[in-house]
């Protein structure tokens, strides 16, 4: 941590900040901020939906600028205190400059190196699979360990358990702390019968408080530290006690930590083009702030809280492309879809997603989140498989190459963005006896992966 | 000034989110002895289905959504008490508290369908994040409010909607309040798994469920319902 902003100090802000109540920074100061900015740096109206993947590198680089100069002009909010966490120009440059460009995720033979990525960059964007889907306790081992299996998934991630032990898992109790520390077990466990015990995870997707975490990371027999420490943020733009908690932890055990909270369409920025600029003011903060190994930059659109959208699609791959041309940050673009497994849609939304942030120059892509991640156990190892083909495949790609594809994919689903057919639950996706797809769901997969094929990505038939 | 110049004023403070100015005109439109049924449907409703519109075109954006319907409440604080008893049934009143539940911090979702209900002309009691089942039944006693609004978007969450749902019961209040669901993973079957009276899959389902419950109210009916009020149905196998 030598020559980063002193942690402590910059947390001593939350209580030292300017005052600004809640709903100043909500409906003045993030909206205000940011329009300023877009005028000021000729921003406005820069959304071209007709093409979702920006080819302009000039245009990335401007977007670069103005969130710059964003996150300088306005830092994070202390949800707890209602202050102003700010940060100087200095101290900003120092941490983006300090923060690192390699990881390793794992341990051994199975570890996996995320790299620092430029647009259309060879080295592939990595996956951790899946994306904060409720999982049944009867069904998490089976599905855990046949993602784990799946060797083109990077990392697991993994789905949130809704009991352990049959009881109810409910947040903020001693029942989270209880679950942070058991869920460790069975997340390493499923790594091992898989036959890839060193496997990198991200955890602790069910501690979504910080009980979770201080339970299970970096604890005797919990989550290694090798491990990366998920660090979530309540909303863009602002940080609360919760949070910093988990930050302090992952800083005290020596571990890695992924921190990340999406800019969102139609929320407090705005339009595409402030979200693009908070978005890169988020993540230029939140490495000067939590100083994370991994993560930010990414966008969704708020009316439909996904990313599949042209609209997303295009603000996501200006995001990545701004910080991957003018920093070594390793970024996250997480892509949400709406439909859900067993649906030909689902894996339209993961292919023109996945490839969006692949060759925008993302790091690490954290999915899938089948269904909108609304309804548990709509999770399987088939789209997990698919998207990581796709996110390994679409790396090297030009950006116009992409963009012609995902003009190609969008009209397989962009109809029903908004009333998606939710799919099968993993119970009905799968034979478990043979822990196979059913063949309905197999034989969608190849018809799909074939088209992707057919219009240009290089994925491996077969 | 005419009336009906009053009335655009009106209508143009609420969309642009201006409360001075919005419980002015309100002021003017009362001294003008205007009915306040024709001041809410010919300023504040349109001002507000403009508003809601913009924001699904993606013309509009979340600040003025909450700047909109912190406008309108202005002016029908100053309104609502001059309506008369027979007006009364032609208005949707009431009052819904709201917040993200207990081991939540997310508030995005909360503060849309805050904003839109406030859109509607209902008096929004917004707890925040974090709620506590004891804070929502505490505050909803205090504001002798009509429903408490519970938002979530995190699984390990969704026991406590049930624990306001019994500590309702436990305490012999249940049939006090309706109480109506949301959020990522909140689904219809969930809903009416835990006897709570309302589900909509989004802010503006939302607006239609705690309308449907008020006008329900008006009507007689109580909490808790036999079944829930379920607006936007999901489709999956």
């Amino acid at each position: 941590m030598e020559n980063k902003p002193d942690i402590l100090e910059i947390l001593t802000r939350t209580q030292t900040g300017e005052y600004c109540t809640q709903k100043e920074w909500d409906t003045k100061r993030i909206p205000g901020t940011i329009r300023n900015i877009l005028k000021e740096h000729d921003l406005a109206g820069a959304c071209d939906p007709d093409n979702p993947v920006n080819t302009d590198m000039e245009l990335a680089d401007k977007f670069y600028a103005a969130g710059y100069q964003a996150a300088l002009e306005l830092g994070f909010h202390c949800t707890d205190t209602e202050r102003i966490i700010s940060v100087t120009q200095g101290e900003l440059d120092l941490a983006v400059e300090a923060a690192p460009s390699e990881l390793l995720v794992g341990e051994g033979q199975h570890a996996t190196l995320l790299k620092s990525r430029t647009p259309s960059d060879p080295y592939p964007m990595k996956t951790a699979c899946t994306l904060g889907i409720a999982v049944s306790e009867e069904y998490w081992p089976a599905m855990h360990y046949l993602i784990a299996r799946e060797p083109e998934v990077d990392l697991l991630n993994g789905g949130s358990l809704i009991t352990i032990r049959g009881k109810e898992v409910l947040s903020s109790t001693p029942i989270e702390t209880f679950m942070g520390y058991e869920h460790a077990q069975m997340h390493k466990e499923a790594r091992r019968k898989a036959g890839r015990p060193g496997m990198g995870a991200i955890v602790s997707i069910s501690a979504v408080t910080e009980y979770g975490m201080l339970s299970s990371y970096g604890a005797k027999g919990g989550y290694s530290t090798k491990d990366l420490a998920l660090v979530l943020f309540p909303s863009e733009m602002k940080i609360d006690y919760r949070t910093l908690h988990k930050v302090v932890q992952v800083h005290n055990v020596g571990g890695a930590m992924k921190a990340d909270s999406p800019a969102m369409i139609g929320g407090m920025p705005g339009p595409p083009e402030g979200a693009v600029i908070s978005s890169i003011a988020c993540a230029l903060l939140q490495y000067t702030i939590l100083q994370p190994q991994t993560g930010g930059g990414e966008v969704y659109d708020v009316r439909t809280l996904s990313n599949v959208n042209r609209e997303a699609l295009w603000a996501q791959s200006l995001s990545m492309q701004a910080l991957g041309r003018n920093t070594h940050l390793m970024t996250h673009p997480c892509m949400n879809q709406v439909s859900g497994p067993g649906t030909e849609k689902l894996l339209w939304e993961i292919a023109a997603s996945v490839a969006v942030g692949a060759v925008a120059g993302g790091t690490l892509s954290t999915g899938p989140r089948s269904a909108g991640g609304k309804l548990t156990d709509h999770i399987t190892p088939l789209e997990c498989r698919f998207m990581s083909e796709i996110s390994h495949a679409a790396s090297g790609m030009a950006l116009e190459d992409v963009n012609e594809f995902v003009k190609a994919a969008l009209p397989h689903y962009e109809d029903t963005i908004k009333e998606p057919d939710l799919g099968l639950p993993f119970q009905k996706a799968y034979n478990l006896d043979t822990l196979e797809p059913i063949p309905e769901w197999q034989a969608i997969y190849h018809k799909v992966k074939d088209e992707c094929i057919d219009l240009g990505v290089p994925l491996n038939p077969w | 000034m005419g009336t009906q110049e009053i009335l655009d004023g009106l209508k143009t403070a609420v969309i642009e989110g201006d409360e001075e100015d919005a419980a002015s005109f309100a002021s003017q439109a009362i001294d003008a002895e205007m009915r306040p049924m024709e001041i809410i449907k010919g300023a504040i409703n349109p001002a507000m289905d403009h508003v809601g519109d913009a924001f699904e075109a993606g013309d509009a954006f979340l600040p003025e959504l909450i700047l909109a319907g912190d406008a309108a409440r202005a002016a029908l604080d100053l309104i609502i008490p001059t309506i008369s008893t027979e007006d009364l049934e032609d208005a949707v009143q009431g009052t819904v508290v709201i917040g993200t539940i207990f081991g939540d911090a997310h508030d995005i979702g909360k503060n849309i369908v805050s904003a839109i209900l406030a859109a509607h002309g209902i008096k929004i009691v917004d707890l925040g994040i974090n709620v506590s089942p004891k804070q929502y039944i505490e505050a909803a006693l205090a504001e002798d409010a009509d429903i408490i609004a519970i938002s979530s978007l995190i699984t390990t969450s969704l026991p406590y909607h049930r624990e306001v749902i019994n500590t309702l019961t436990d305490r012999g209040e249940r049939e006090k309040f309706f109480v109506i669901v949301g959020g990522g993973p909140v689904t219809p079957e969930w809903t009416a798994e835990i006897n709570a009276d309302g589900y909509g899959r989004d802010a503006q389902d939302a607006a239609k469920v705690v309308t449907q419950l008020l006008e329900g109210l008006a009507k007689g009916k109580t909490a808790p319902l036999p079944q829930p009020v379920l607006v936007g149905a999901l489709e999956h196998g």
